[in-house]
């Protein structure tokens, strides 16, 4: 076997995600961000050799395999082209697919797109519910609140994690997502504030929940052999690994689960694959920057865990010492995260462009200083699916 | 470019028709992945990666790879899902394996058919401002494409209907299902699964026991979604896969280089343009070849010994049917269908309204093919 070529991250693209676009439809929305990445890095739709489609439930465009009707959103008419979708997790496995097309050596450029308007389908949590298995869990109810609410309730019990816990994580994610002019919620909120929203599944209150966003994610990458011959700036991607959990909820609690509904296991097992691939033995020293992905506050304390950015249960005091803040010795979301942004379909894409950003140290007003080396995660179907990559300078 | 190491299928299991309906989605996958494994000689602790692909639609759930977790073996693995199309799943999973992160991959795309109604599942696949109402769905696009390539190739009418007359489906019927497609000429949706196992060649090294199908060359590509967009009597993606995939094999001469072909035959109309475009066949000699009998099991150009998807239409899963069949000819584990010995292979895939998107696979007997 010849040896992998290196991928580099060369363009990225973004929104600034709202909660309506009624200025552009779906495929207007993916074809903005795949401008801004082209843009980013210099090159033409046409140098594109093939299009990893980022797109998750289909329901949530109200369109059957949508990926079809942004074919030349993305510019991929004769083209390679597939779609990717791992739930939550769609938009860091994609990039993980864009990252195969040329890492197999099949391709020396790709492009990987995709857009979501969350905040305009409706209901997201009416798409949501109907992920479970219609027999046996679909009627408890279950949606994606309830389930992490239960992750909570659990993590609180097993750790000691208190609801101005959780809320200490939003009043972060806010402040930070206040410097990022591409992030959905930017007001700054207080503990008060965010303790007398009202409960949405117990222990979860509004303020605790991430947004329903509309906006697109692009980025763009290339072999290292591309990227030098044509004297590109890039960031590197290192390290990737993806891990799921089983898919029935009942098989994470009770007397004899398979994993502990407290913590994210299978979060934990992608982020050994990527360390050992990028070659991090102690990532609680040698990582810089992490962009986690959790949509409800108290699912960062167990990313961070996961991350083995502590050990497990031991998040939440450094998180309140403000170890984790911009200025802290290891940012967590200092984008504002997935709780400040979430266009489901590309949130976790946007997780690795807030690390190759923050890594080139381009990040603007959110950029935490010195970063070289980041993390990031994508969640994905009733937190089943994980996709984990490293990049570095 | 070509990949950065060999691989080859080294099981498969295909079920189409499913016709024993006893069992749930769920035990159809895991039959499928054990009898895939079983096929390889492997268990599951060999599968270091999986890649599935589904509808949501069709599933009736809203991430339908969801389902695929416990069922396949991937808790604590690595799964990825490519809804856009089964045959997709097989490239994802050999750009994998080629990426040298993995050496085996189990990939697998299903069809189940609980749904109420196809036409109207399928319908949600056309954008809800233009196309939905037209109606279009997958029968409607394929009799549109069937009435353009009537339209722009004077050879084609009387082709396919001669094509359709040795099918082991034939209707003999006049009446018209969708216009110009004669009843029977698009057969029921049929449950169905298929999986298959990549392994990379230093996985099959230390395994010198392993019955191979080489991947050779590989070629995909997608036409515009919109058919207004689109000249329905061309296939420019196709076009490009088959330039693909010939020049990673190193095949020029097509037509004797290929012993067997598994093609996507959604209807007699697509099957010769796909079969003109993989230069299998030309319009002008369409008609004498299938008299002939070029294209039957014992022919000069077995074209669907498996049957195609006439005999099962695993509507989403047809593709990766294709290239598992095709894969089967090669290892010599195609059952009743198996041709002596063949060398070469050809599988072709096709999905979406009109083959929107298009797929071609080389498999060989031996290793070369691909590799840089």
């Amino acid at each position: 076997m010849n040896r992998p070529p290196r991928v580099g991250i060369i363009g990225i693209g973004q929104s600034a995600f709202k909660a309506r676009r009624d200025d552009a439809s779906y495929p207007d929305l993916v074809r903005e961000a795949v401008n801004l990445a082209l843009t980013d890095s210099g090159l033409e739709l046409d140098d594109m050799e093939a299009v990893v489609y980022s797109l998750s439930p289909d329901a949530m465009v109200g369109i059957g395999n949508a990926e079809r009707l942004g074919v030349d959103a993305v510019g991929a008419r004769g083209k390679r082209f597939l779609r990717i979708n791992t739930g939550g997790a769609t938009g860091i496995s994609s990039v993980a697919a864009a990252y195969y097309h040329i890492a197999s050596g099949a391709c020396d450029v790709v492009l990987t797109a995709g857009a979501d308007k969350v905040g305009e389908c409706g209901d997201s949590q009416t798409v949501l519910n109907k992920i479970w298995d219609p027999i046996y869990e679909r009627q408890l109810p279950l949606g994606t609140i309830t389930m992490l609410a239960m992750s909570g309730v659990r993590y609180a019990e097993k750790y000691g994690m208190t609801e101005e816990d959780m809320a200490a994580v939003v009043v972060k994610n806010r402040r930070h997502a206040a410097l990022n002019a591409n992030a959905h919620l930017r007001r700054e909120t207080s503990v008060d504030e965010v303790m007398s929203s009202r409960y949405i599944a117990w222990p979860i209150k509004l303020f605790d929940c991430c947004p329903q966003s509309s906006g697109g994610g692009a980025m763009v990458l290339a072999s290292e052999k591309y990227i030098k011959d044509r004297h590109l700036d890039a960031v590197w991607i290192t390290g990737v690994g993806h891990c799921s959990e089983s898919y029935y909820l009942g098989d994470r609690m009770g007397h004899a689960p398979v994993a502990d509904h407290a913590d994210a296991h299978a979060l934990r097992r992608s982020f050994e694959r990527s360390y050992q691939m990028a070659g991090i033995s102690d990532p609680a020293r040698q990582v810089h920057v992490a962009e986690l992905y959790a949509p409800f506050s108290n699912t960062e304390f167990h990313a961070i865990e996961a991350a083995g950015l502590t050990p497990p249960g031991k998040s939440v005091a450094p998180l309140r010492e403000g170890r984790f803040d911009i200025g802290g010795d290891q940012p967590v979301n200092p984008s504002g995260g997935t709780l400040c942004t979430n266009a489901i379909a590309v949130t976790a894409m946007i997780r690795v462009a807030e690390i190759a950003l923050q890594v080139s140290g381009r990040a603007g007003a959110h950029q935490v200083k010195g970063a070289r080396v980041g993390i990031a995660s994508g969640n994905g179907g009733d937190h089943q699916f994980f996709g984990t990559m490293v990049v570095e300078a | 470019m070509s990949l950065n190491t060999g691989m080859a299928v080294i099981g498969c299991a295909v079920e189409a028709p499913v016709t024993e309906h006893g069992r749930s989605l769920e035990e159809l996958l895991h039959d499928a992945a054990l009898s895939a494994l079983a096929d390889a000689g492997l268990g599951f602790d060999a599968v270091d990666g999986i890649v599935v692909a589904a509808n949501d639609q069709l599933d009736g759930r809203a991430i339908s790879i969801m389902a695929a977790s416990g069922s396949v073996g991937g808790v604590d693995r690595d799964i990825l899902s490519t809804p856009s199309a089964g045959e997709h799943a097989f490239v994802m999973g050999a750009l994998r394996v080629a990426s040298g992160q993995y050496r085996t991959q189990l990939v697998m795309a299903w069809n189940p058919t609980e749904v109420s109604s196809f036409p109207e599942a399928e319908r949600l696949g056309a954008d809800p401002y233009y196309h939905r109402r037209l109606p279009l769905d997958e029968l409607s696009a394929h009799a549109l494409q069937a009435s353009a390539l009537k339209a722009a190739i004077p050879q084609m009418a009387a082709a396919a209907k001669t094509l359709d007359t040795t099918l082991p489906t034939a209707s003999g019927s006049n009446d018209i299902q969708r216009w110009p497609l004669a009843r029977g000429a698009y057969p029921t949706p049929a449950t169905g699964v298929a999986a298959l196992v990549l392994a990379s060649e230093d996985f099959i090294a230390d395994r010198p026991d392993i019955r191979s199908a080489w991947l050779h060359g590989m070629g995909w590509a997608t036409e515009a979604g919109f058919l207004g967009d689109r000249d329905l009597s061309d296939a420019p993606a196709l076009d490009a896969a088959v330039e693909r995939a010939y020049a990673e094999a190193g095949i020029a001469d097509p037509e004797t280089t290929i012993d067997v072909a598994e093609i996507s035959d959604s209807t007699a109309f697509q099957q010769l343009l796909v079969m003109e475009k993989l230069g299998l066949s030309r319009r002008e000699t369409w008609d004498a070849d299938i008299v002939s009998g070029r294209f039957a099991r014992n022919g000069a150009l077995p074209v669907n010994p498996s049957g195609g998807s006439r005999i099962a239409n695993a509507v989403f899963c047809n593709g990766l049917i294709r290239i598992a069949e095709a894969a089967r000819q090669i290892r010599g584990s195609a059952g009743s269908a198996q041709l002596p010995a063949p060398k070469v292979a050809l599988a072709h895939a096709s999905s979406g309204f009109a083959m929107q998107y298009q797929t071609v696979v080389i498999f060989g007997a031996d290793r070369k093919g691909t590799v840089k």
